[in-house]
């Protein structure tokens, strides 16, 4: 884990080293492909957040507070402490799910659940820099400028859209701030991510 | 008007009328499950009831290949909506049902009587808390779109209980959503057909609808393919196979035998007269059966031509002997006596199989008895007639006798080749019986191997295993199935088994169905309940009042009954696994992956309850195959016993048996061994040809020991014995080519035994020709 986070810490100073010197040579252009690239280079391994659901069924929204990890390329990690422990572990295909209050310990094939298989997508290839398979399932489109931009992701697929209105993301440089996930019937979540909380 | 002129008239009259009567009323059959037998225990009739009609049957998977991954994923898609609108499908899965909303209907509305999770205490304060709570964190979860909408109504979870107590069964991997094969190379399909699977026209019209809206798909890439399999299949390939290889293999070997006769003879007239004894024959069988069975089956009739072989050694004995000196009349009254004690043995033989209780071979014997008895009688008084006086078969070479006597120094032969064929059989690495009921099938290889990798794949086993529970009513029935419901669950806990299909997880007894009814509160209980449990919770307010409003309708509901699924996809499920049996009800729970059968047994022995029972069914079903070849096997011993009483009465002489027998008992060893040695092992259908071979085996015996008296007309009977056999080896060659294992089963098994008969006839007898000489 140590080395690990050593590695990529390396690696991500590299990849700085060379975004600034493309920065340099492009007249520092703003566009979706360097605030990919800078999110992935200023990516944490491990991040604390708190999470705002808003529901039609609700009259207050539900908040919830955990941490979210990311060991690239392929692990995410979701774990909820309040109200109750619930972990979320995506890797590769299985999604594992426990929940201390059901008592329960589920494991699924993201292919079972295209809903959520849009959100790991949208987390995995932001933070891995993957544009190419990022707009393969949504389309993505950026507003702002570098110190403050907001990122619109919207669904292409009907399965996603089923679930996903949109997802928007809200940050400055390449430290993201919010994410905020609206369904079609108007039902929200904002996730508002909390860095160095997490230890 | 003379009495030759009136029988030909009678005969013309007869043959026309039964020309007609072939016409009109017979049923030709080719489905596989009019040829088995009714069973003789509760269960065994229970098990061909299932073969017949059960859901194992009505399953067909499907799968696509030929594309990547993505083109696979929406081919199935748009493929599985479109079958979906077909009215021929109880279920049409593909993968992709957990994307579509819960299915509403009569489950959701009755969720209060059906969910397993209403016991005492359920609508308690402190429950209720806990539910809503967790619909809390549903709402939390990225999930909340998919459950949100029941909330309201439903928020302690029933309709999701009842839907995780349903059997999933092991399901394939899925991209894009639906099936995929492990190699990604094929999509999966499963649908449930309406009609059975062993209903083989409806299965072929069902199969060719597939097929036609696989091709008007217009997404699919062009190198798209569809493959299809499951019982419905495999009845439909049966059946045209049956089909096909009836006519085919009939009309090859009558002409064979026609064309031999010329051959041997040179003389249209000759086999012209020949076809009125055959002909007469097949069709007498032909309208005995219809007339008993109210059908006749493909297989009896495909075997029917080859009696063939077999009758037309009558009109050629008597050809053989006719000669210059007597007319046909005065010739057929000559060799009449041999003739009818040959014919009269052969029916007795056959008759046997009468008794076989097992309608393929009760068919056969019927065709056999009445077809070769009817051909003899025919030969006997009819052909004569029809015999021009002027007619005289071609003169035969008188040098056959002395060349058959070369087959003296084979004497040795016989006891050295039943050495061997002994030998052969104790050493032989294949079993000498068949005990695979599967054996008998005759779809191919190739369409098995298919099978078998889609049950694979699609997590679908070929259902073995079952547990039978039997009640007086389906209420009893219900009411088991929920007791033996926890002795099931411990199972799949330990592993013992994958999972079980149980009735009653779909429709609860209505006792149990009262019980629930009992533990909803009141309104004002609920409410006040409702009311405690929300405090300090952020649901909007009056957001539960259709819950509240639900379980007080539910109070009152009428429970449900079979007749409320009636055309519904779940009726169709419980239809397939509850259904009335012998004034009964019966209940069958297919379980998966059973992982120690002789363990299952003693277990379920050891639930002392006397209703249930475990069954395997590939060991009753071959059990009761190996039952039914057992019983035939006996049949053939008594036939043998009666047919040798026959032949002692007949002969007169107990020293004369010998010289008859011994070559037909040392023939069916021969014949075993060689069937052995080919790699097959003997099904009652072998068996049953035993005692074709018997009766042809007494039939050249017969005649070679007839005593003749002069050297021409020896020469004429060994010419005839010689055409005789070899028309039946040709006629059961060609049966023996057949894809059908049954017909290949009787082809072999004949054609062998026809040739070792002639050849041990042969041996033995000469001598008897010397002493006539």
């Amino acid at each position: 884990m140590i080395s690990g986070s050593r590695l990529s810490s390396l690696i991500g100073g590299a990849g700085f080293v060379l975004v600034a010197v493309a920065f340099e040579a492009s007249g520092a252009a703003w566009t979706v492909e360097t605030l990919v690239e800078l999110i992935k280079d200023q990516r944490e391994t491990s991040v604390g957040f708190e999470e705002a659901t808003y529901s039609s069924l609700l009259i207050q929204p539900v908040m919830s507070r955990g941490v979210l990890r990311f060991e690239p390329p392929e692990r995410l990690e979701k774990i909820v402490t309040t109200p109750s422990r619930e972990r979320y572990v995506v890797e590769g295909d299985r999604v594992t799910f426990e929940s201390e209050r059901r008592g329960v310990k589920h494991t699924v094939s993201l292919e079972d659940y295209p809903a959520l298989r849009s959100f790991v997508e949208a987390f995995r290839s932001s933070l891995t820099g993957d544009l190419l398979q990022l707009r393969k399932v949504y389309e993505v489109s950026m507003d702002g400028s570098r110190g403050k931009w907001t990122l619109l992701l919207r669904p292409r697929e009907p399965s996603g859209k089923a679930v996903v209105d949109y997802i928007l993301l809200t940050g400055s440089g390449g430290r993201i701030a919010t994410i905020a996930i609206r369904s079609p019937d108007g039902d929200r979540s904002v996730m508002t991510l909390l860095p160095g909380a997490a230890r | 008007m003379s009495r030759p002129r009136a029988i030909r008239l009678l005969w013309v009259l007869l043959m026309g009328g039964g020309m007609w009567l072939s016409v009109t009323q017979v049923v030709v059959h080719s489905e596989l499950s009019d040829l088995l037998p009714e069973g003789t225990t509760a269960t065994q009739r229970l098990l061909l009831n299932q073969a017949r009609s059960g859901l194992a049957g009505r399953i067909l998977l499907l799968a696509l290949e030929g594309g990547n991954p993505d083109e696979l994923a929406r081919a199935s898609g748009t493929f599985s909506e479109r079958l979906r609108a077909s009215e021929h499908f109880t279920l049409v899965e593909n993968g992709a049902q957990d994307l579509r909303p819960p299915r509403r209907g009569i489950v959701y509305e009755s969720r209060f009587l059906l969910s397993p999770k209403v016991v005492p205490g359920a609508f308690s304060s402190d429950s209720l808390r806990r539910e809503l709570e967790h619909r809390l964190d549903d709402l939390r979860s990225p999930l909340a779109p998919l459950v949100k909408e029941t909330i309201p109504e439903d928020p302690t979870g029933e309709f999701f209980a009842i839907l995780s107590t349903w059997s999933g069964g092991d399901r394939p991997g899925k991209h894009r959503s639906v099936w995929l094969s492990k190699d990604r190379s094929k999509a999966l399909l499963l649908v449930e057909t309406k009609a059975a699977g062993f209903d083989a026209d409806a299965q072929a019209a069902i199969q060719q609808e597939i097929r036609q809206t696989f091709a008007s798909l217009d997404v699919q890439p062009a190198h798209l393919q569809l493959l299809m399999t499951g019982a419905g299949v495999f009845a439909v390939e049966a059946k045209q196979t049956i089909e096909r290889e009836a006519w085919r293999l009939s009309t090859a070997a009558a002409a064979l035998v026609l064309l031999f006769l010329y051959v041997s003879y040179r003389s249209i007239t000759l086999v012209l007269l020949s076809l009125i004894p055959l002909t007469a024959g097949v069709m007498a069988g032909m309208l005995a059966v219809q007339g008993w069975f109210g059908f006749i089956h493909g297989i009896t009739l495909g075997f029917g031509i080859t009696l063939l072989g077999v009758v037309d050694d009558y009109p050629i004995h008597l050809f053989s002997h006719l000669n210059a000196r007597g007319s046909a009349p005065v010739v057929m009254q000559e060799i009449w006596p041999t003739m009818r004690i040959g014919v009269l043995t052969t029916a007795i033989g056959f008759a046997a199989l009468l008794f076989a209780g097992f309608p393929a071979l009760t068919q056969l014997g019927l065709f056999a008895v009445i077809g070769i008895l009817t051909a003899a009688v025919v030969t006997r008084w009819v052909l004569p007639v029809f015999v021009p006086s002027w007619f005289l078969p071609r003169s035969v070479s008188p040098t056959l006798p002395g060349k058959l006597e070369r087959l003296t120094g084979l004497k040795p032969v016989i006891p050295a080749s039943i050495v061997l064929a002994c030998a052969t059989l104790l050493w032989s690495h294949t079993p000498l019986w068949e005990t695979e009921l599967a054996s008998l099938s005759p779809v191919s290889d190739a369409k098995k191997q298919l099978d078998g990798q889609l049950r694979e794949e699609l997590g679908a086993p070929d259902v073995r295993d079952l547990l039978v529970i039997e009640g007086q009513t389906d209420e009893n029935v219900l009411q088991y199935g929920e007791a033996i419901e926890v002795k099931l669950q411990t199972l799949r806990a330990s592993g013992a088994i994958g999972g079980y299909d149980l009735v009653s997880n779909y429709l609860p007894s209505r006792r149990t169905q009262q019980d629930r009814q009992s533990h909803l509160p009141e309104q004002s209980v609920l409410k006040r309940n409702l009311d405690q449990a929300l405090k300090g919770l952020p649901f909007a307010p009056g957001l539960f009042a259709p819950f509240v409003a639900a379980v007080e309708s539910a109070r009152t509901q009428v429970p449900l009954e079979r007749k409320t699924f009636q055309d519904t996809v779940l009726g169709a499920r419980m239809a397939s696994l509850m259904f009335e049996h012998e004034g009964g009800w019966t209940a069958v729970v297919p379980l998966r992956r059973v992982v120690d059968r002789k363990q299952l047994t003693e277990t379920v022995a050891g639930w002392n309850m006397p209703a249930v029972a475990y069954v395997d069914l590939k060991e009753e079903s071959n059990a009761l195959m190996n039952a039914y070849r057992d019983r035939t096997f006996l049949i053939v011993l008594c036939g043998l016993l009666a047919i040798s009483v026959v032949l002692a009465l007949g002969v007169q002489s107990l020293s004369a048996l010998g010289p008859v027998l011994t070559p037909i008992m040392s023939a069916l060893a021969v014949v075993t061994a060689i069937v052995n040695v080919s790699g097959e092992s003997l099904s009652l259908f072998h068996i049953a040809t035993f005692l074709l071979v018997i009766g042809l085996g007494l039939d050249y015996a017969l005649f070679f020991n007839r005593q003749e008296g002069s050297e021409e007309g020896r020469s004429r009977t060994l010419y005839g014995l010689l055409v005789c056999s070899t028309t039946t080896m040709l006629v059961f060659g060609v049966l023996a080519g057949s894809s059908i294992p049954v017909l290949h089963a009787i082809g072999t098994t004949a054609a062998v035994g026809s040739f070792c008969c002639l050849l041990f006839a042969g041996i033995m007898a000469k001598k008897e020709l010397h002493a006539s000489a």
